[in-house]
């Protein structure tokens, strides 16, 4: 029944489409102001699509597995939090949460935007139809949530248990936001090309959607970095796996866009590559999509491959970008020369070598990404690009950047000096002796870690001066570069101070080694209601006479039949103890990996600073400095 | 001569013991840059699948039997393909995934001195 409603109110919203442009392509050749008909379509268009959603939802939580979407992927023993959440954790329901965030943040658009002109409210309303129909039909064709199964099967196939987890049900949510909020500025883009409004003011507005898409694509990311790091039992939280990178990507240019909006907004410069950027940022974003749900990419993280549905996003996608294309080169014209004056030293210049430089990081892992797939097409040659060719591409670039980003925000707009050169010196003096007292042992990466390090406490101390001397003007940027700070240098301290153990042990064997003792003392087993969990009980002695109890766990699952481990995690505010255990076809014995890794927590601590940052820019009332 | 005899003994220890976790180091680092051909992305290193035990022993046997990093390397290559090697070689095939990003770095370097050139 509830499946029923959701699939007519599907039909019904995609109806509302018509209307909408109907009624707004009317209301753009009469009227003066806005038709209030056209926002409350565009509202009864967002409720059609909640009732489906919710349609979905309810028949996740009955488990009635007449609905096809819900057969694949629920199970009556999953708890009511997973059948929940099992909703956007398949390809369907994720579709149907993409077309939901859409047809709301329309809604919020046209809501929050009366002070702007009326044209390109209209105009932006119009192109991000084009996209919502596009959804609508990729959904009800390709990919309905909807399907029914006749007879009704008695039980469902089960959710991949690895999904079955806190972080992850509300990962996909909280990166949808951030995907889907790009699509609201690249509707904007046009709409301010056609109408030619791409001035100061528009910035100005389109700056709460930038930070907004940002601040959730930042968290989406860190969910999936942590729940990859305790989930997927290797210990790391970033692998540069193709489905990372392509939610990388889109981050990349949304944060190129957000410092360039920071011009814009000041002075009319740089518009076409404003507009380009917002552009870009969507297409990263639906390619991202793309990628994920045609199952091209060989990663973790695909869950749902079908070449057709590939080759709908793909056409899609193809006549998006040539519609901004053409928009671009015919409506756009950039008439900027007059405030075009600005000097070598200045902010405008230190935005630039921002944009410069994350251009770069985005190429590196576009081409890495797509370099494979485009090879094996045109050769036939498979090969793989992994974590060396991005440490090698991006490292040393690292380093040049974190400088300018420690000297940038310092210079004023227009034309400036180097300010502090006394305490900027200093720092780069202290960073230095203590990067090399910090790396000390001597080797061949000596050099490339103790000037990484260096450069990362460079900006480390230099914004942590900026909380002193700027106080609460600028609170916000201080706060996100002081996050980055911070979150170069845990990373860098988590790879080089990384130690790891791997090694087989039976129930009641030692294994020592200079540093440590490994005690496996015994097992226990509990049931639970999806999962039977076989829980290991180890001693960990160190070196300093301390000692860690830690239990990481086997789950054998019922349905779907798989077993997984759960690593077991003791984190402090300097470093984290990690433990899995894993399960070896036909041996008494375990599979035990324990890993220390420093300032682990840091790493997410300063993404979190990252947001922060971004969250409180949006409620700053003028760009100031 | 007792004294030389002990010295050059505990010497040889602690060196074994420091090859030991230099091989160690050795054998982590080569596991670390191959792909488990079996497992959805992920490293050698990081599986536990029954190939990448066996391919853990392979990587240990041959820097017992003296080969340097390279040559192991070099060795899986011609028996799996480069689809094992995350570090991807620099050859014909290659050339444009490195150095498509650096010219993309160079050019977006030259347009921004542009900038300034032109409106003098």
């Amino acid at each position: 029944m509830a499946s029923l409603i959701g699939s007519y109110s599907l039909s019904f919203g995609l109806l509302f489409s018509v209307f909408i442009i109907f009624f707004s392509v009317r209301n753009l050749r009469d009227n003066e102001i806005l038709d209030k008909k056209i926002i409350s379509f565009t509202i009864i268009q967002f409720f059609f699509v909640v009732i489906s959603f919710f349609g979905l939802i309810i028949s996740f939580i009955n488990s009635d597995f007449s609905n096809e979407t819900v057969f694949n992927h629920s199970h009556t023993t999953k708890p009511l939090f997973y059948k929940i959440s099992g909703t956007w954790g398949n390809h369907e329901g994720s579709l149907l949460l993409w077309l939901l965030v859409l047809t709301l943040f329309i809604s919020i658009f046209l809501l929050k935007s009366n002070q702007q002109p009326k044209r390109y409210r209209v105009f932006t309303l119009l192109f991000q139809q084009v996209i919502i129909i596009g959804f609508f039909i990729f959904l009800i064709k390709t990919s309905s949530p909807f399907n029914y199964i006749f007879p009704k099967p008695n039980e469902g196939l089960g959710l991949n248990p690895i999904l079955q987890d806190p972080a992850l049900a509300i990962h996909p949510p909280i990166l949808y936001l951030g995907y889907v909020g790009s699509s609201i500025i690249f509707s904007s883009a046009l709409a301010a090309m056609v109408t030619s409004y791409v001035s100061k003011e528009w910035a100005k507005h389109i700056k709460k959607w930038v930070l907004a898409s940002w601040v959730f694509l930042t968290l989406g990311i860190l969910l999936g970095s942590i729940w990859a790091y305790y989930e997927l039992g290797w210990g790391g939280f970033w692998f540069w796996d193709p489905v990372e990178n392509v939610s990388l990507m889109p981050w990349f240019a949304l944060t190129t866009l957000l410092h360039c909006i920071l011009v814009l907004e000041k002075k009319k410069i740089l518009t076409s590559w404003a507009m380009i950027l917002s552009i870009a940022t969507f297409a990263l974003s639906m390619s991202g999509t793309f990628l994920v749900r045609s199952g091209i990419l060989n990663s973790v993280h695909t869950f749902a491959n079908d070449p057709e549905r590939g080759l709908f996003i793909l056409i899609f996608l193809f006549t998006l970008i040539f519609l901004s294309i053409f928009i671009f080169i015919f409506f756009h014209s950039e008439k900027e020369k007059l405030e075009n004056n600005f000097f070598w030293l200045s902010k405008e210049t230190s935005i630039l070598v921002n944009n410069w430089f994350m251009m770069y990081f985005l190429s590196v892992v576009l081409i890495g990404t797509i370099y494979p797939i485009f090879l094996e097409v045109i050769t036939a040659n498979k090969i793989s690009v992994g974590p060396p060719f991005y440490n090698k591409l991006i490292l040393p670039f690292l380093i040049p950047f974190l400088i300018a980003m420690a000297i940038g925000p310092n210079l004023n707009w227009v034309k400036s000096d180097f300010k502090d050169k006394f305490y900027m010196t200093i720092f780069l003096v202290i960073s230095f002796l203590l990067s090399a007292l910090i790396i000390k042992q001597f080797d061949i990466n000596f050099l490339i870690n103790t000037i990484l390090v260096t450069s990362a406490f460079f900006l480390f101390f230099s914004t942590s001066r900026e909380f002193f001397v700027k106080r609460f003007r600028n609170l916000s940027q201080n706060i996100a570069h002081f996050g980055f700070s911070l979150l170069i240098l845990s990373i860098l301290f988590n790879n080089i101070f990384s130690n790891e153990v791997i090694t087989n042990l039976k129930i009641g064997e030692t294994f020592k080694t200079e540093k440590l003792t490994i005690n496996f003392e015994n097992i226990e087993q509990e049931d639970e209601k999806n999962f039977k969990a076989i829980i290991g009980k180890f001693n960990v002695q160190n070196l300093d006479g301390s000692s860690d109890i830690l239990n990481p766990e086997l789950r054998i699952y019922n349905q779907p039949n798989i077993i997984t481990s759960e690593a077991d995690i003791k984190t402090n505010l300097l470093t984290d103890k990690f433990m899995t255990m894993n399960y070896v076809q036909n041996q008494e014995y375990f599979n035990i990996r324990y890993q220390v890794k420093p300032f682990m927590i840091w790493i997410w601590i300063s993404v979190i600073l990252i947001s922060l940052g971004g969250f409180l820019s949006f409620f700053k009332k003028k760009y100031e400095i | 001569m007792k004294f030389i005899n002990i010295f050059l003994i505990v010497a040889i220890i602690l060196n074994f013991n420091f090859l030991k976790a230099d091989e160690i180091k050795t054998e982590n680092k080569i596991a670390k840059n191959l792909r488990c051909l079996i497992c959805q992305g992920q490293s050698v290193h990081d599986s536990d699948s029954e190939f990448a035990i066996s391919l853990k022993i392979v990587i240990k046997n041959k820097i017992q039997e003296g080969l340097s990093e390279e040559q192991i390397y070099n060795f899986l290559k011609m028996k799996y393909g480069e689809w094992i090697l995350y570090d991807p070689v620099f050859n014909r095939n290659t050339y444009f995934l490195w150095l498509l990003p650096i010219l993309i770095f160079l050019a977006g370097g030259a347009i921004i001195i542009k900038r300034f050139y032109y409106k003098k």
